[in-house]
């Protein structure tokens, strides 16, 4: 930039005169704008994702996955698992070629697939899965060393788990809850230490780390020496662009293929954008109200009625509609989510204003009363404030207050909250782990607890027959729709788009992911 | 003039350090990272590790000393969120920031000169009201909505611009006008009252009376005198707009220091927070330290107070 | 107090009524006063003036547009909001939020700043100087930035917002008013005080306060648009006055989205009344800055 840009002298005698200046900018401007629109181009191998969060070292590491799913994003690139959830299969042997639990249910023995290999070429051997389950130290892990006894590895390629006591959910928590199950090569992580692994991770994936500008983002390149297939795009880039409306613009454009995360108007707006498609996810994160004071005699909470009446008053289908385009599902479960092992299907939530109202008045209750405050994540204040005023049309008058997220998970797990609180819990495991966390004395987000729930939990267990495990974690369930302990919202839909270069987006193969996994599958139009 | 100096300098390094105080502090009070980067109901052996690691389990005392230990060998500390070095995570930034401040000045100098001078010579009422009134229409605007109006308008309707990120020297316009507008009022009412200064000096009465061009007066005696005052407060803005264009970051999807800094808050990433917030304090500082210093050289009077 | 019959009475600076009368009533920018005025009684009047109630909506009721649109109706005079709230009505609370938050927060930074700024100027010595040194620390780290901070520690309500706007600003008026104090100090007027016997707080007080007034007061007409737009930004990122309550610059944040949908109605009416009354404020306050003391150039 010459100082000459902010001087306005129109100085006859020397320099450039300020016409023949502004001739050249001019110049210059659409030079570089023709130039640009092919740097805005895409090239022809390689797709272009606009993440909604700002992708972190932490996820290229299993053994650090916290229990959220957004990590996932990476790891199914970058890394492969012994078992996890593929497309058909909710336990899909990958790096394992099969999995055998022995009679007594205390042992566990998997055999890697021939030819499995790292990107650096090394093959996938036992000491590899030993390594990455031992080394594991993110959610659940103090679950998991207490359960299991030794890990041996038997040959090369075989591995055996031996387990202190069985222990029916270890193939769950091995493969989906946790990390532990994804493998990452013991000889190059000795060599460069945890933090240089970081900067340049090695995997077993399909695709293999190029580059990472932190905040910004991350280069991949694919990996032809995967087992399940050769990926079909060479080049995957991820793109952080926070801003919801920038990044469907960025969409539009062409300038990204996949935009995560369009909510709102925005996805409706996709919708009708030809050439643009409107991809769907419904995730692992049912959305529902807890009152934590329905343990407290005096609160109006405490009456089963006021909770139902509150149940009664929400609007699930159409505040479906309004924000996630009636994606998301309304199950009427509020704390497990359809497609976990156990997952009980309550009859549909009603929607009575009248009901509710009159159910407040057999409650004692004619002209509704204050509920205090309604505490959620700032994130999710959009679904709050249509839940709010819902309940203000039956007579629940109460004020929302939106939490910042780190603040309310941290809060919500201190117990500090009082009177009605919308949760959406994500975390991963089947139903005795969500009933475990949410209604059981002691659970993390429990705040009080029914004695006949704790005592059929217990009995859950150690119930070795599956039947009537299933049995009574359904009866659990039940209780909880029948009591209203929760009331349900919705399980949340993930809205995406995918742009029109995009052949197979992958988007919605893997049940309750909302990313596009698996990436060897995805193709660009026309190949 | 040395004592002068050297009485500015220790002032500066004493707000500097006031400042890592308070920001050390500040950052503590504001959460723990610890519950962030764990998922709720992590065991208390868990969220000590975690603490362990990054120190966080000693005594506040003995946390300061270190980050200033640190900080006296040039180490910002490591980035709890991406594990990295926090002066590699701001210097790999700053040249983006800077390059969007830069322009973003030089729109805002565009805007703001030529109206303050319209304004303080009123050639017609018309002009004049119209170059200021466009000059406080960016005072009035929050930037992220003069943003995504741009965005609407020049990427999504006129396909002239592309909507986001960094890249070519097309990505830098829009943000760096939606930044620089806001700041054009200010340049444009130091020119005007500069240039009214000026246009009553002596110096430019001699001229009049000479019998040049008022014209030529103007933009030959009188502009380059009065920009002096406008540049340095430029100068100054300069450095502020580095640290305040977090909005228009996040809207442009820009890799600038405002963004790593509002990230650096939400995610309660110590270091970062205290290495960025260090940083463009000390740019701030030394910038009025050097601008005090020019002054004080211009005018004696300065120098000499009690 | 007066001074003793048998002494010169010595020059004194133009009384504050003495300077008020010097600005006639016809001088007075109209448009920019009449838009603060209007937007003044419509922040009191709310509860008459507004259609609908601005925090209760309808689903079925959703992104109306404005009622000259096809689909628009005159039951909702602006258009609806992503909730089916009334958005007129929403913009006639908003003034009130925006009103509040404005000019209490200006308030708040005010007081606190000319406060110091005086204790600063006149006090000099070591008061000064670690007033300054805390200025110039406060100055140091960005107001947006600052105000994040505070909100993410406090959490946001409108009353929090007020409290971090004014705890953020303050020092812009500590050094301006520094700046007039340490040339008020050397006037006769006070140096007549100081004679006098009179103590150091009744001088700040009785002598220096009422001469700073001015500075403030076009100060705090200034600052009234910062703070506004910091407001809006703040709800941008999240941290502003919380939702349902209704303020322009968190309409603005919630209807961003709506721009690029063609949902215009949802930020512009929002977008211009903030533009009219921080133009206005700016105005108004440039005039004012001319008007009561051409040598206030450094603001």
């Amino acid at each position: 930039m010459s100082s000459g840009l902010i001087s306005r002298e129109p100085h006859p005698a020397g320099g450039i005169s300020t016409f023949g200046r502004r001739d050249f900018l001019v110049a210059t401007g659409l030079g570089l704008m023709a130039g640009a629109h092919t740097a805005v181009a895409a090239s022809p191998d390689q797709l272009t994702w606009g993440v909604h969060v700002s992708l972190a070292p932490t996820w290229f590491e299993p053994a650090e996955a916290s229990g959220i799913i957004t990590p996932f994003m990476v790891f199914y690139a970058l890394h492969d698992a012994m078992v996890k959830p593929m497309p058909d299969m909710a336990l899909a042997p990958c790096l394992a070629e099969s999995v055998k639990a022995s009679e007594d249910g205390k042992s566990y023995e998997f055999v890697i697939r021939e030819g499995a290999k790292f990107h650096n070429g090394d093959p996938v051997t036992s000491a590899d899965v030993k390594f990455s389950f031992e080394r594991y130290r993110g959610v659940a892990h103090g679950l998991l060393q207490e359960r299991v006894a030794a890990v041996e590895a038997l040959d090369a390629r075989r591995v055996r788990f031996q387990l202190k006591e069985p222990w029916p959910d270890f193939l769950t928590f091995y493969a989906t809850a946790t990390g532990s199950g994804w493998v990452v090569p013991k000889a190059y992580i000795e060599k460069v230490g945890d933090d240089g692994f970081k900067k340049a991770p090695v995997g077993a994936g399909p695709y293999k780390f190029v580059s990472f500008t932190p905040g910004v983002e991350l280069v991949l390149e694919a990996f032809d020496g995967y087992w399940r297939k050769k990926p079909a795009v060479k080049r995957l880039v991820f793109k952080v662009i926070p801003d919801e409306s920038t990044r469907l613009a960025a969409l539009k454009l062409g300038e990204i293929d996949v935009a995560y995360s369009v909510r709102g108007e925005l996805a409706e707006q996709l919708r009708k954008t030809p050439g643009l498609e409107l991809k769907p996810a419904v995730v692992q994160a049912p959305f529902c109200l807890y009152f934590p004071d329905q343990w407290d005699e005096k609160s109006p909470w405490h009456d089963v009625r006021v909770r139902k009446a509150a149940s009664l008053a929400i609007d699930c289908k159409g505040i479906n509609e309004a924000l996630t385009l009636g994606y998301s599902e309304v199950t009427g479960n509020s704390i497990v989510p359809k497609g976990y092992d156990f997952y009980w299907q309550p009859p549909a939530p009603e929607y009575d204003p009248k009901k509710a109202k009159q159910l407040l008045a057999e409650a004692g209750l004619p002209r509704g009363f204050d509920a205090g405050t309604y505490f959620c994540d700032a994130s999710y204040a959009n679904i709050g404030e249509s839940v709010v005023d819902n309940l203000l049309a039956a007579g629940i008058r109460c004020k929302l207050r939106p939490v910042e997220r780190a603040a309310f998970i941290k809060e919500f797990g201190e117990k500090k909250y009082k009177n009605i609180i919308q949760a959406g819990p994500g975390a991963f495991g089947n139903a005795a782990t969500r009933i475990e966390a949410h209604l059981v004395k002691g659970g993390v987000f429990s705040y009080g607890s029914y004695p006949d729930i704790d005592e059929l939990y217990q009995q859950q267990a150690v119930e070795l027959d599956r039947a009537r495990r299933e049995a009574i974690l359904f009866k659990i369930q039940q209780l909880m729709v029948e009591r209203a302990i929760y009331a349900p919202i919705w399980q949340l839909a993930f809205i995406n788009g995918v742009g029109s270069r995009v052949g197979e987006s992958s988007f919605g193969r893997i049940p309750l992911f909302p990313y596009t996994s698996p990436y060897e599958d995805i193709t660009l139009k026309g190949t | 003039m040395t004592r002068y100096i050297t009485r500015r300098a220790a002032y500066c390094a004493l707000s500097l350090l006031l400042l890592s105080l308070t920001i050390f502090f500040f950052v503590r009070v504001t959460g723990d990272p610890a519950a962030l980067l764990v998922e709720p109901g992590a065991s208390a052996a868990d969220i000590a590790a975690i603490h362990h690691r990054f120190g966080l389990d000693q005594p506040l005392w003995v946390q300061y000393g270190l980050f200033m230990w640190s900080l006296a060998h040039g180490d910002l500390g490591q980035s709890f969120y991406y594990q990295t070095p926090v002066i590699d995570l701001y210097l790999s930034r700053l040249p983006n920031s800077l390059m969007l401040a830069g322009v973003a000045m030089v729109f805002s100098l565009l805007i703001g000169i030529p109206s303050g001078i319209l304004a303080a010579v009123r050639v017609g009422r018309f002009w004049d009201s119209a170059g200021k009134v466009f000059a406080l229409l960016g005072l009035s605007l929050p930037s992220f909505w003069v943003g995504l109006v741009l965005i609407l308008l020049f990427s999504v309707y006129l396909h002239w611009l592309p909507s986001s990120g960094a890249g070519t020297p097309l990505h830098l316009i829009m943000p760096a006008f939606a930044l620089g507008w806001y700041f054009a009022a200010a340049h444009m009412r130091l020119t005007r009252s500069s240039m009214l200064d000026v246009l009553g000096s002596e110096y430019i009465k001699l001229a009049r009376l000479k019998g040049l061009p008022e014209a030529l007066v103007i933009t030959k005696h009188a502009f380059k005198n009065a920009l002096i005052p406008v540049l340095t407060l430029a100068g100054i803005n300069l450095v502020i707009m580095v640290n305040v264009a977090v909005v228009v970051e996040t809207v442009f999807a820009w890799p600038g220091i405002g963004r790593l800094l509002y990230e650096g808050i939400t995610f309660r990433d110590f270091p970062v927070v205290q290495g960025v917030v260090l940083l463009g304090g000390a740019m701030i500082v030394v910038v009025n330290l050097a601008i005090d210093i020019l002054y004080a050289v211009i005018d004696p009077r300065i120098r000499l107070e009690r | 107090m007066s001074a003793p019959a048998d002494v010169i009475t010595l020059p004194s600076p133009p009384s504050r009524a003495a300077r008020r009368r010097a600005i006639r009533l016809g001088d007075i920018p109209i448009v920019p006063a009449a838009i603060l005025i209007i937007i003044a009684l419509v922040a009191i009047f709310a509860d008459q003036l507004a259609p609908h109630d601005p925090e209760v909506g309808k689903l079925t009721a959703r992104f109306k547009p404005p009622f000259w649109q096809s689909g628009g109706s005159t039951q909702y005079l602006l258009g609806t909001d992503q909730l089916g709230r009334d958005v007129l009505s929403r913009l006639i609370f908003g003034a009130r939020v925006s009103m509040v938050v404005g000019i209490m927060a200006v308030i708040v930074a005010g007081v606190i700043g000319t406060a110091l700024g005086i204790l600063s100027g006149y006090l000099r010595g070591w008061v000064d100087q670690v007033i300054m040194r805390i200025t110039d620390t406060w100055l140091a780290l960005p107001a947006l930035t600052f105000a994040i901070f505070l909100a993410a520690i406090v959490g946001p309500s409108m009353w929090n917002i007020v409290i971090i706007l004014g705890v953020t600003y303050w020092t812009r008026y500590a050094r301006v008013i520094r700046g007039e104090v340490l040339s008020l100090r050397e006037r006769e007027f006070v140096q007549l005080a100081v004679v006098a016997g009179c103590s150091k707080w009744t001088i700040m007080a009785r002598h220096i306060l009422p001469n700073v007034i001015n500075s403030a007061t076009v100060l705090g007409s200034l600052m009234l648009g910062v703070v506004i737009i910091t407001e809006a930004t703040l709800s941008f990122l999240g941290v502003g006055v919380p939702p349902p309550q209704p303020a322009w610059g968190l309409m603005l944040s919630d209807g961003k989205q709506g721009l690029m949908v063609g949902y215009w109605w949802l930020t512009v009416f929002p977008g211009c009344c903030i533009m009219l009354m921080v133009l206005s404020a700016n105005l108004l306050g440039d005039w004012l800055r001319v008007k009561l003391d051409p040598q206030l150039r450094q603001l």
